[in-house]
């Protein structure tokens, strides 16, 4: 009997008390991997920031199947979101991941250093440590940026775009990547993306946003050659 | 030298003077790392002069309500504290408040606010003939004049200010870095958001009280901008900043006194060719970096 994560019941969602999401209901169980797959400006990161708590919803309930302080999610922004300017290397970059167990007054100990040091040897990134976040390509600033979600020790690891504005090569590492934590940690996974054919052999199932609703699909019933923008209104894409 | 051991003399007649500049030296900086890193400079532009306004008004206030106060003494100083930190503190949540509802005006918002600040101001001690003169030496930063009570109140400001932010640190670090993963780590954001800005109010009402506006909004930005271009790390960044803003505090002084300068625009002068210097050896060592690599 698969076990529910995170269930949406009625949910609406949006900016300014404006619903961009309504009536959204669905399940996300244990150790699943969604693909939230939807046109530009569909709801794809509305329903992603909701889902973190970083959006009130404005109507319905969301319930957590675990405890969302000890185990926060795990969550990895768009990397264009962070701000050059802050003088961090890759290593202080994730351990701000380690931050959720510590008291306000606790420093970072040894436990913290040694968990972020784990987590970036797990991204395979390891020999970049000590270098500046920001002088890091986008690739590896996304891979960065995965290991401090890992830091979290999360249940579930949430991603907004972790591919976008990456060459093929960072493309394919940052998906395997993900792949790999969703298959040996069992790390429940849900990423937004605009490229269908590039997620298909690897997750199992797409939440299709469109036209202000938000539903759960299997991923088979979407043709491997249609692009997401091609497919709005018809997560199908047949007839 | 002569005049170097006369400055670091016990006896020196001027002793408070150097270390009130050099406490502000050491800890506007420690404010103005987050001003520079939540790319909030303007903010440091116009806060000062609204913090004199502040003065102004509160002297204003009492004269008004009470009658003349007495120049240099502690009541006078808690008065210039209150009407420096409330206005301070309550231009920033207004500005900041403004910019959460739309980033597209924040430079005409600042810019009016400096505009108002400085024009009431004037006003106000155009209303105060009494203490005008005092006021005039208040709000240009009398610095020169710090006595013990001064030293006092200073040190009861920024001692907590310094030990907050190095404390909270990371909090601060993380709210100013990522809010989005503070809110997910379970944060709140906002609360410490106002920890900074109580200690950003804080140290611009003493800053501006003391040096006056023109010193703390230099002390303010220009060691962070040369910290920055010399550092890769937050903490070393913080300490950098505050090491720059104390020594170039005690330069500037070291140069006004034996050159008959003002103080204030003697430190910020200091300042800003240090920041010139680095800036250039930093475009000079990139320039170099990559002749090498080709």
């Amino acid at each position: 009997m698969p076990e529910a994560l995170i269930s949406l019941r009625d949910v609406s969602l949006g900016y300014d008390g404006r619903p961009v999401l309504q009536q959204v209901s669905m399940t996300i169980e244990r150790g699943e991997f969604l693909a939230l797959l939807g046109p530009n400006g569909a709801g794809k990161t509305t329903l992603l920031r909701g889902v973190l708590g970083l959006i009130p919803v404005l109507a319905g309930t969301i319930e957590y199947g675990f405890d969302r302080l000890a185990s926060p999610p795990g969550y990895v922004p768009q990397r264009e979101t962070l701000d050059p300017i802050f003088p961090l290397t890759a290593f202080e970059v994730v351990l701000m991941g380690t931050y959720a167990r510590l008291a306000p007054l606790r420093p970072v100990g040894r436990r913290q250093r040694v968990k972020a040091t784990a987590c970036l040897d797990e991204v395979g990134l390891l020999h970049i440590a000590s270098q500046p976040f920001w002088a890091l390509s986008g690739g590896q600033k996304q891979r960065v940026l995965i290991a401090r979600a890992l830091a979290v020790d999360p249940e579930v690891l949430l991603l907004d775009e972790p591919t976008a504005g990456v060459d093929a090569a960072a493309e394919r590492t940052i998906l395997d990547l993900i792949s790999r934590l969703n298959r040996e940690k069992t790390l429940t996974v849900g990423l937004v993306c605009h490229h269908l054919p590039l997620v298909r052999s690897l997750v199992h199932t797409a939440i299709w946003i469109d036209e202000g609703r938000a539903t759960k699909e299997p991923l088979d019933a979407i043709p491997v050659s249609a692009p997401v923008t091609e497919l709005a209104g018809n997560p199908t894409g047949s007839g | 030298m002569s005049t170097l051991l006369e400055i670091l003399s016990p006896s020196f007649l001027l002793r408070d003077a150097v270390i009130a500049s050099v406490l502000v030296g050491l800890v506007c900086p420690l404010v103005g790392v987050y001003f520079v890193l939540r790319r909030m400079i303007f903010f440091g532009v116009a806060l000062p002069q609204v913090s004199a306004a502040g003065i102004a008004f509160s002297f204003w206030l009492y004269r008004m309500l009470v009658g003349p106060h007495q120049h240099g003494e502690a009541p006078e100083q808690a008065l210039a504290m209150v009407g420096s930190f409330g206005f301070t503190l309550l231009a920033l949540l207004l500005l900041v408040g403004l910019e959460r509802t739309g980033r597209e005006m924040i430079e005409a918002r600042i810019g009016t606010t400096y505009a108002i600040a400085a024009a009431t101001t004037i006003l106000i001690l155009a209303r105060d003939p009494h203490g005008e003169a005092q006021m005039v030496n208040l709000l240009k930063g009398e610095i020169l004049a710090a006595n013990e009570t001064s030293l006092h109140l200073m040190f009861y400001v920024l001692c907590p200010v310094v030990v907050l932010l190095f404390a909270f640190r990371k909090q601060l670090l993380l709210v100013s870095f990522d809010r989005d993963m503070a809110t997910v780590l379970g944060m709140r954001v906002t609360l410490w958001d106002a920890l900074l800005y109580l200690t950003i109010g804080a140290t611009i009402a003493i800053g501006v009280m003391t040096a006056g506006p023109l010193v703390t909004f230099g002390f303010l930005v220009i060691p962070p901008i040369t910290a920055r271009l010399v550092t890769r790390r937050m903490l070393t960044f913080s300490i950098a900043a505050s090491l720059i803003g104390g020594a170039t505090a005690f330069a500037g002084f070291y140069c006004a006194y034996r050159f008959d300068l003002p103080l204030g625009p003697a430190e910020v002068a200091l300042a800003s060719a240090v920041l010139m210097v680095v800036a250039v050896g930093n475009v000079m060592r990139v320039g170099a970096r990559r002749r090498r690599a080709t």
